[in-house]
């Protein structure tokens, strides 16, 4: 292994292997260090979408729309077939009271810029011919996308190769040493590399790498279990959610305060089909520690939760099913930037936005990191936005 | 066998992955069943690596000098077989 770095990047998910690449394309001598394969945490076990409509109308969806561009050309970029496509995304609605909340939202997306448009029925079956008949509309953005996550990792992965960067999986990071006030090296189960910098890209895991060096980085992991079906003659365009996904997401106290086991475990409707013809039918949200397995009930609950939105999935086989830790925060954004160690860098806490946001955030990150700030003030996303809070 | 016939030797049956396009991911860093399987589709099909699973292990074996024991992977998660969505329905929720 290496004995020395500029920087060190740990993580070989989506979003380390997207820094590490930006990195090298400004010339910067980069290593990444992953524990396991690239993409096996949870790039590689979410769903395909890079969805705008689930943004929260902020910045956060203004970084959602600046990635998404980037995300038209990557394929290009990357000379990596990532299986980028542009089909759009629906969210449906099932009752008058998800009508009114989608309603406020779609005001809100509008005026930072999404275009989004409300359906009745009978336009969301016309897109979506699978629908079941109950729902009563949906909104549809012609700017969501798809992309496969493993493949936009691996891309990213095999572009920053190319530019130099050095890969090594299979290597986990035992400990980081700080000598007055900075870092001098990473410690891993190969040996030690001499460094002055590192960018935490570890996802849920993330706490445990702050703790290296006495940060408090407040992510949680939040399981998702997703269901893989067989592969199928095109039934579904682009993305789908339900709008008690939606519901779900931004106000957690729905979830908190709700009676039924579906929505304590955060059912709500997610929906893809790969270009392999396979469908990710998700999915839970829960806090169940760093348990990564799935469950019967909470399968069983997101299978009856599709069928209920799209009856022909009934007749259609399910081959596998699995779970990601995503890294969730108190406030649902992504923690970006530096820290207050010198040289200690962390871009981790993008709960189910990972995928939709690292394109931006590779960029962003790679500015802060060379010439210390973005182009766009990030601070809402730095990590002091936490302090004094438990 | 000559050495055009085994380039063409499929190892996953049901994603139609070669034994040559495994030797290459193994040749690019990909040594292990979950990085193959990444990266070609190897074991991704509709039988979940039933078949090829061990014969990757083996590929991977004879190219890195790593045990079998240290290559197939502990767990298999359920379903065992396919099986129809609609089963569910009427569970409790």
């Amino acid at each position: 292994m290496r004995k020395t770095a500029e920087i060190v990047v740990i993580g070989g998910g989506v979003i380390g292997t997207s820094i590490a690449y930006y990195l090298a394309k400004e010339g910067r001598d980069v290593v990444i260090l992953e524990k396991g394969d690239l993409a096996s945490g949870s790039s590689g076990a979410c769903d395909k979408a890079i969805l705008m409509q689930s943004k929260k109308p902020g910045i956060h969806l203004e970084l959602a729309l600046k990635s998404a561009e980037i995300y038209k050309t990557l394929t290009d970029e990357l000379e990596y077939p990532i299986e980028y496509a542009n089909d759009g995304g629906m969210i449906v609605i099932e009752t008058e009271e998800e009508l009114a909340v989608m309603k406020q939202f779609v005001k809100k997306q509008r005026e930072i810029g999404l275009g989004v448009e409300l359906l009745d029925g009978k336009q969301a079956r016309s897109i979506q011919p699978a629908l079941a008949d109950h729902i009563i509309g949906a909104t549809h953005s012609d700017q969501d996308a798809q992309v496969n996550p493993i493949h936009a990792t691996l891309g990213f992965a095999t572009s920053a190769k190319r530019l130099g960067v050095e890969i090594y999986q299979q290597t986990e990071v035992t400990g980081i040493k700080v000598v007055s006030g900075a870092i001098t090296a990473v410690e891993t189960t190969r040996g030690q590399i001499s460094t002055r910098n590192v960018v935490n890209c570890t996802g849920a895991y993330a706490p445990f790498l702050g703790r290296m060096v006495g940060l408090n980085i407040p992510i949680r992991p939040r399981r998702g279990q997703i269901v893989i079906s067989e592969p199928m003659p095109k039934l579904i365009k682009g993305d789908m959610l339900s709008a008690k996904y939606i519901a779900a997401k931004h106000n957690p106290d729905i979830v908190e305060k709700a009676k039924d086991k579906a929505t304590q475990m955060g059912i709500g409707l997610s929906l893809g089909q790969a270009d392999s013809g396979n469908l990710l039918i998700g999915a839970s949200r829960e806090f169940v520690g760093y348990d990564k397995s799935t469950t019967y009930e909470a399968l069983s609950a997101i299978i009856q939760n599709a069928i209920r939105i799209i009856p022909a999935l009934k007749n259609i086989n399910m081959i596998r099913n699995f779970a990601g830790l995503r890294p969730s925060t108190m406030d649902g954004l992504p923690i970006l930037g530096g820290t207050e160690l010198d040289g200690y860098y962390i871009a981790a806490g993008h709960e189910g936005d990972g995928i939709a946001l690292a394109p931006i955030t590779g960029q962003f990150m790679a500015e802060i990191i060379c010439q210390g700030k973005s182009s766009i003030d990030l601070s809402l996303f730095h990590i002091s936005r936490f302090d004094g809070q438990k | 066998m000559t050495e055009t016939n085994k380039k063409e030797v499929i190892i996953c049956r049901c994603e139609d992955v070669s034994e040559a396009e495994i030797k290459q991911a193994i040749a690019e860093g990909f040594t292990t069943i979950n990085a193959i399987k990444k990266r070609l589709r190897a074991g991704m099909g509709l039988c979940q690596g039933r078949t090829c699973q061990k014969l990757v292990a083996r590929i991977i074996a004879q190219e890195t000098g790593k045990s079998m024991e240290e290559i197939l992977l502990p767990t298999t998660r359920p379903p065992v077989r396919p099986i129809v969505m609609g089963a569910f329905e009427g569970e409790d929720k």
